[in-house]
C-alpha cells in the first residue's frame, strides 16, 4: 500500500472524513490546554509585592525572616542561599494601599500579603543580593539590616557601609539611567539597626551618623582608588573610558542619606531586635513596611 | 561522643536539631562559611568516608541533600572522634538521618516560599537510629566507643544474648502509631543515653508525639506490602522470637505481654512508673479509637525506617545512574519526552546529563588557560551543584551548566572582604603611629619591580611618603632598575606632592635584613608607606623559597602580595601553593597582582588557577606598560571573558 492509494493514511488525513476531522479537532482543542497546563503549572503564579533582605553577614536578617513566619525566630546559621517566603503583615497593622479597606474585605487582606526575599550577606555570596537588585519585578523597598553592636567597631562599620554604599550606588543608577522622562518606580531604604537588646548596641541615631561617615569615606576611597579592570580587559573599545558615578550629590562634601531623596530613594533607620531577653521588638519596622504596601 | 546534631537549609534555617551538650552557633557558622562558601578544604574526593572539620577542639561531620538544600552536621569532640570505625558510625548516621528526614518531610520541603517545616516528629526516629547504630557498632569486636560503664546493671545487659534485649521492642510497637517513648537503655550511660532517659521520664511529651497524620502519610509514602493490618500482624507473628511477646487481640490489637514490662521493671525499676502510665495513656486512647474504626496500620517504627531509608537510597541510586530501558516504545517515548524537556525545561538532571556538556565545559575553560585542576574542580562543584535539580522553564541543561558556572566562577573569584589599601594605610599609620609595609614575591621576570613601583605610583598620587626597599640582592642589575623607577617617580610626583626614595644596600646582604633596617629607616625618616622589592626565585628552588621564612619574620610586612603572569599556564597552581606556604605556619600571601594581562586577551584563566590554588583574591592587575596601568579587578567582567 503506497502512500497514494485510497486508503492510505496519507490520503485519510487529507479527505473530510469524520474521523479526521474529529482528530483534528481534539488536538487542535486540547494541546494548547496541555502546553498551558505544562508551562503554568510550574510558573509561580503571584505577583505579590516584595522585599528585599540585604544586609553583612550575621546581621539577622534569617533570623528576622523566620520570626515574621512564626511565634519567635528560629536558630539560625549564615546562609548560603536566598530564601523568598510569603508573609503576612501583623495583625493591627494597615498597608498603606488599604487605609480605606476594612479588616474583611478580601481587597485588605490581599494587601497584607508580601512576599520577604532573605539573601546571603557573606562577601562571596552577595551576587544573589545584586541579581535581585538588577531586575527589581515589584519591589516594594529594601530592609538593609546590620548589626548595631558590630557597627561600634570599625571593621564591622566599614563592612555594612561599603555594602550599603553598592546598594545605594546602584539604586541610583538605576534612577539617573532610566531612560523614560517619569523615572523608575521608587525604592526606599529602610536600615534596620537589629540587635539594639545587646547593650554594646548603638541607637539608631548613632548608626545613622556613622553609617553616613564611612559612606562618606568609603566614596571618597573609590574617588582616589584604582580604576577597576572592566574596561581594559575589554578589548574592542578602549576609547570609551566607563564613566563613574558618584553616590549622592556628584560626590563631593559629606554624604548624607538625605540626598539620596532626589535620586528617589528615602532612607530610614530605625532600631529594633529580633531576638533578646524582653522579647522581639520589630515593631517599627514592620510600620515602615506597612507603609510601603 | 555526639554533641550536636543539626539539620538545616542552605537558607540558614535550623529545621531540626538535638543538643546534647550545648555551645554556641558559631562553630557550625565557620564551617559553613570556610567549607561551603570559600571552599578552603577541598570537598570530599576519597570514596567512603565523609569529610571532616576541626575547630577548636570539636570536629564536624557533614552531608549534604543538594535537591532539597538541606545540610546535616554533626559536631562531636575531637577525642571520641579519633577511632576509624567510630567516623564510618558517624558516617552511617548522617547517611541514614539524611534519608529518613528527606523521605518524611520531602513534601513540605519542596513547598516554596516558606521556611516552616514541622519536624517536631522527627525526635524518635532519629533516637532509634542513633541506638541502633550504637548497638550495631557494639557488636564489633575491639572497639571501645563509650567509656566502661559503671553500674553492674550494664555489664549484665551488655553479657546477655540479644534475644533479651529484644522485649523491649514492643513498646516500640505500640507507640509507633501514637507516641514512641524512647527506649531506656541503661547499658549506654553515655549523653545521649541520658537522654533518652530524661525524655522517657517526661512521658508523651510534645517530643514524642508522633501525629497519626505524620504516620499515615509516612505509611503512604512508602509502597509498603505491609500496610494492612493483616499482613502486618502477619508477618511480624512470624518474625523473630523476640515478637513472641506479643500478645495479639481479637482485632489484631497488641497487648502488653506481662513480661515484657517485668523485664522492664528488671533493666530499669525507677523508670518503669511513667512508662506504664504512658502505656495506659496510649491504650486507652488511641488504641481503643483506632481498633473500632478496624483498619490501623500497624507498623514497626523500625521497619518503617528501614523501608524510607532504602526507598531514598534506591532514589539515589536511580539518579545516580541511569534508568534501565522500559521497552522499545517506553524507551522511545522516554527519549523523545526527554528532548522536548531539554529544550523546554523541566528536566531532573542526573549524572550521565550533565557528563558530556561539562566535559565541553572543561574544555572551554582549558581553552581560557585555566589550569587543568582549577577546571575540574570547578566542573565538579557545578555537578554537586546540578545532580538532581530540575531545569528552569525553557532553560536547556546547557544553560543551565552555564548559569551554575557563572556563579562558581563569581564566588570563587570574589574575596571575601574587598581590600581598600588606602584606608588600611591611614588606619595603620594613625592607630600604630608606624609606616606600613607592603612586599612584593613572585617568580623571575613577571614584573615584580614594574608592578611596585605602579602601586608606588598609586600611593604617591594620593600623597603618600613611599620609601622603596630594594631587597633584591641577588640579580644584578635590579637595584639599578629600581634606581630608575625612582627617578622617574620622582619626576611624576614632583607635581602631586608624593614624596618617594629608594632604600638600598648593594648586593649580597641578607634581604631580611635590608627589609627590616628599611623599615627602621621609614620610621625614622618620616615615610608612612614601606614597598619591599624581593629577589625572583623559582617555586621550586627549595633553599631560595625557605629564606622568605626569616624575611617574613623579620621584615613582618603588612601585606605580601605574590606577581603572577597572566601568560602562565598550568603552572600558576603550583607557583601560588609554594608560594603561600612559605612563610611558615600562621603567614602566608595577602593576594595576588597579575601582570601582563593586556597581553592574553580573553584567556584570563590564571587568575582563577591562583585563587582556586590558594583562595587568596587577586588584588590588582596589571594592564599595560605605564605607571597608571594597574587597575582593581572587576569579577563580572572577567567571569565574562571566560565565559565567552
Ligand atoms: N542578641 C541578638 N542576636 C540576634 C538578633 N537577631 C539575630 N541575632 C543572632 O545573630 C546571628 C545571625 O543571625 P542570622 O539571621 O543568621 O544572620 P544573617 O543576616 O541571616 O546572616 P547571613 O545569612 O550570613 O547573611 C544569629 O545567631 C542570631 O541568633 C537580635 O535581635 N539580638
Ligand atoms: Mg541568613
Amino acid at each position: 500500500m503506497a502512500w497514494y492509494d485510497e486508503d492510505s493514511w496519507l490520503t485519510a488525513a487529507f479527505s473530510p472524513r469524520l474521523s479526521t476531522v474529529a482528530v483534528a479537532l481534539t488536538l487542535v482543542l486540547v494541546l494548547p490546554v496541555l502546553l498551558h497546563l505544562f508551562i503554568y503549572r510550574r510558573a509561580t503564579p503571584t505577583t505579590l509585592p516584595s522585599l528585599l533582605l540585604l544586609g553583612p553577614s550575621g546581621a539577622g536578617k534569617t533570623a528576622l525572616l523566620t520570626l515574621t513566619e512564626r511565634d519567635a525566630a528560629a536558630p539560625t546559621h549564615t546562609s548560603t542561599a536566598p530564601l523568598a517566603i510569603e508573609a503576612l503583615l501583623p495583625p493591627r497593622l494597615t498597608p498603606a494601599s488599604a487605609h480605606y479597606r476594612s479588616p474583611g474585605d478580601p481587597a485588605y487582606e490581599r494587601a497584607r500579603r508580601f512576599l520577604l526575599v532573605d539573601t546571603p550577606g557573606h562577601g562571596k555570596l552577595r551576587h544573589f543580593a545584586t541579581a535581585q537588585l538588577a531586575s527589581p519585578a515589584n519591589v516594594r523597598g529594601i530592609v538593609f539590616m546590620i548589626d548595631a553592636a558590630s557597627v561600634a567597631d570599625e571593621a564591622g562599620l566599614n563592612e555594612a557601609a561599603e555594602y550599603l554604599h553598592d546598594v545605594l550606588l546602584t539604586l541610583q543608577k538605576r534612577y539617573t539611567g532610566a531612560r523614560t522622562s517619569k523615572g523608575p518606580v521608587e525604592i526606599p531604604v529602610l536600615i534596620a539597626a537589629n540587635k539594639s537588646d545587646l547593650f554594646t548596641a548603638l541607637p539608631p541615631q548613632l548608626v545613622q551618623i556613622n553609617l553616613e561617615k564611612a559612606i562618606t569615606q568609603v566614596r571618597k576611597s573609590k574617588a582616589q582608588g584604582l580604576k577597576d579592570s572592566g574596561v581594559a580587559l575589554a578589548a574592542d573599545d578602549d576609547a570609551l573610558d566607563e564613566e563613574r558615578e558618584w553616590l549622592g550629590e556628584g560626590g563631593d562634601g559629606p554624604f548624607e542619606f538625605r540626598q539620596m531623596e532626589e535620586v528617589g530613594t528615602s532612607v530610614k533607620v530605625r532600631g529594633g531586635n529580633v531576638l533578646g531577653g524582653d522579647g522581639p521588638d520589630v515593631k517599627d519596622w514592620f510600620a515602615w513596611i506597612a507603609q510601603q504596601l | 561522643m555526639l554533641d550536636t546534631f543539626e539539620i538545616l537549609t542552605t537558607s540558614g534555617v535550623v529545621l531540626w536539631s538535638r543538643t546534647y551538650v550545648p555551645v554556641g552557633a558559631s562553630i557550625i557558622n565557620s564551617l559553613i562559611r570556610e567549607v561551603f562558601i570559600e571552599e578552603r578544604i577541598p570537598p570530599p574526593s576519597d570514596a567512603g568516608q565523609k569529610p571532616t572539620y576541626k575547630k577548636e577542639g570539636y570536629t564536624l561531620k557533614w552531608t549534604t541533600a543538594k535537591d532539597l538544600g538541606l545540610i546535616f552536621v554533626v559536631r562531636g569532640c575531637l577525642a571520641v572522634y579519633q577511632s576509624l570505625v567510630h567516623l564510618t558510625w558517624i558516617d552511617k548516621l548522617l547517611d541514614n538521618v539524611r534519608a529518613l528526614f528527606a523521605g518524611i518531610f520531602e513534601e513540605q520541603l519542596k513547598k516554596g516560599h516558606t521556611s516552616v517545616v514541622d519536624t517536631d516528629t522527627f525526635g524518635p526516629y532519629f533516637d532509634r537510629q542513633v541506638q541502633e547504630l550504637e548497638r550495631a557498632n557494639e557488636a564489633t569486636p575491639n572497639v571501645k566507643l563509650t567509656p566502661p560503664s559503671s553500674t553492674e546493671n550494664d555489664s549484665a545487659e551488655d553479657n546477655a544474648p540479644p534475644v533479651l534485649q529484644k522485649p523491649q521492642r514492643p513498646l516500640y510497637d505500640t507507640s509507633a502509631d501514637s507516641t514512641p517513648v524512647p527506649t531506656p537503655d541503661t547499658s549506654r550511660p553515655t549523653t545521649p543515653a541520658h537522654t533518652h532517659l530524661v525524655t522517657a521520664k517526661g512521658g508523651p511529651g510534645p517530643k514524642g508525639k508522633l501525629s497519626r497524620r505524620d504516620k499515615k502519610k509516612v505509611a503512604a509514602l512508602n509502597s509498603a506490602p505491609a500496610s494492612s493490618g493483616d499482613e502486618g500482624s502477619a508477618r511480624k507473628k512470624g518474625k523473630a522470637s523476640a515478637k513472641k511477646n506479643r500478645v495479639w487481640g481479637e482485632f489484631g490489637a497488641e497487648e502488653e505481654d506481662p513480661s515484657v514490662v517485668l523485664d522492664y521493671s528488671q533493666g530499669d525499676i525507677q523508670n518503669s512508673n511513667p512508662r506504664t502510665e504512658a502505656l495506659e495513656e496510649i491504650k486507652s486512647e488511641t488504641w481503643g479509637r483506632k481498633t473500632a474504626k478496624g483498619e490501623f496500620v500497624l507498623k514497626d517504627l523500625d521497619e518503617e525506617m528501614d523501608e524510607i531509608i532504602a526507598e531514598q537510597n534506591a532514589k539515589r541510586e536511580s539518579l545516580a545512574y541511569s534508568k534501565e530501558s522500559k521497552g522499545l516504545v517506553g524507551s522511545s517515548i522516554g527519549a523523545i519526552g526527554g528532548l522536548f524537556r531539554n529544550v523546554v525545561g523541566g528536566k531532573t538532571l542526573t549524572k550521565e546529563d550533565l557528563a558530556k556538556p561539562l566535559k565541553g565545559m572543561e574544555e572551554h575553560l582549558l581553552r581560557k588557560n585555566v589550569a587543568r585542576e582549577a577546571a575540574v574542580r570547578l566542573c565538579d562543584s557545578v555537578e554537586r551543584d546540578l545532580v538532581g535539580l530540575k531545569t528552569g522553564n525553557f532553560t536547556t541543561i546547557e544553560s543551565t551548566i552555564r548559569t551554575s558556572m557563572e556563579s562558581a566562577l563569581t564566588k570563587i573569584l570574589t574575596p571575601t572582604n574587598s581590600l581598600d589599601l588606602l584606608r588600611e594605610i591611614s588606619t595603620i599609620n594613625t592607630s600604630q603611629s608606624r609606616p606600613y609595609v607592603l612586599s612584593i614575591v613572585g617568580v623571575n621576570g613577571v614584573g615584580k619591580s614594574t608592578n611596585l613601583s605602579k602601586i608606588a605610583f598609586f600611593l604617591l598620587q594620593n600623597h603618600h611618603r613611599v620609601l622603596i626597599a630594594a631587597a633584591d640582592t641577588f640579580r644584578s642589575g635590579a637595584v639599578e632598575q629600581l634606581r630608575v623607577h625612582v627617578r622617574n617617580l620622582k619626576e611624576l610626583s614632583a607635581r602631586e606632592g608624593g614624596q618617594v626614595d629608594i632604600f638600598e644596600k648593594g648586593y649580597g646582604k641578607d634581604a631580611a635584613n635590608i627589609a627590616a633596617d628599611a623599615v627602621k629607616y621609614a620610621a625614622a625618616n618620616n615615610f608612612n608607606v614601606v614597598l619591599i622589592d624581593t629577589a625572583g626565585r623559582r617555586h621550586n628552588d627549595a633553599r631560595l623559597m625557605s629564606s622568605l621564612e626569616k624575611f617574613g619574620k623579620l621584615a613582618n610586612p603588612d601585606k605580601i602580595f605574590m606577581v603572577g603572569e597572566a601568560l602562565v599556564g598550568s603552572d600558576s597552581v603550583a607557583q601560588a601553593r609554594n608560594f603561600n606556604a612559605s612563610f611558615g605556619p600562621g603567614r602566608g600571601l595577602d593576594g595576588f597582582v597579575i601582570s601582563k594581562c593586556d597581553t592574553v586577551g580573553d584567556m584570563v584563566g590564571t587568575l582563577v588557577s591562583m585563587v582556586h590554588a590558594t583562595g587568596i583574591p587577586v588584588v590588582f592587575l596589571g594592564v599595560g606598560q605605564q605607571y597608571g596601568d594597574l587597575r582593581g579587578l572587576n569579577v563580572r567582567s572577567v567571569c565574562m571573558l571566560l565565559m565567552s
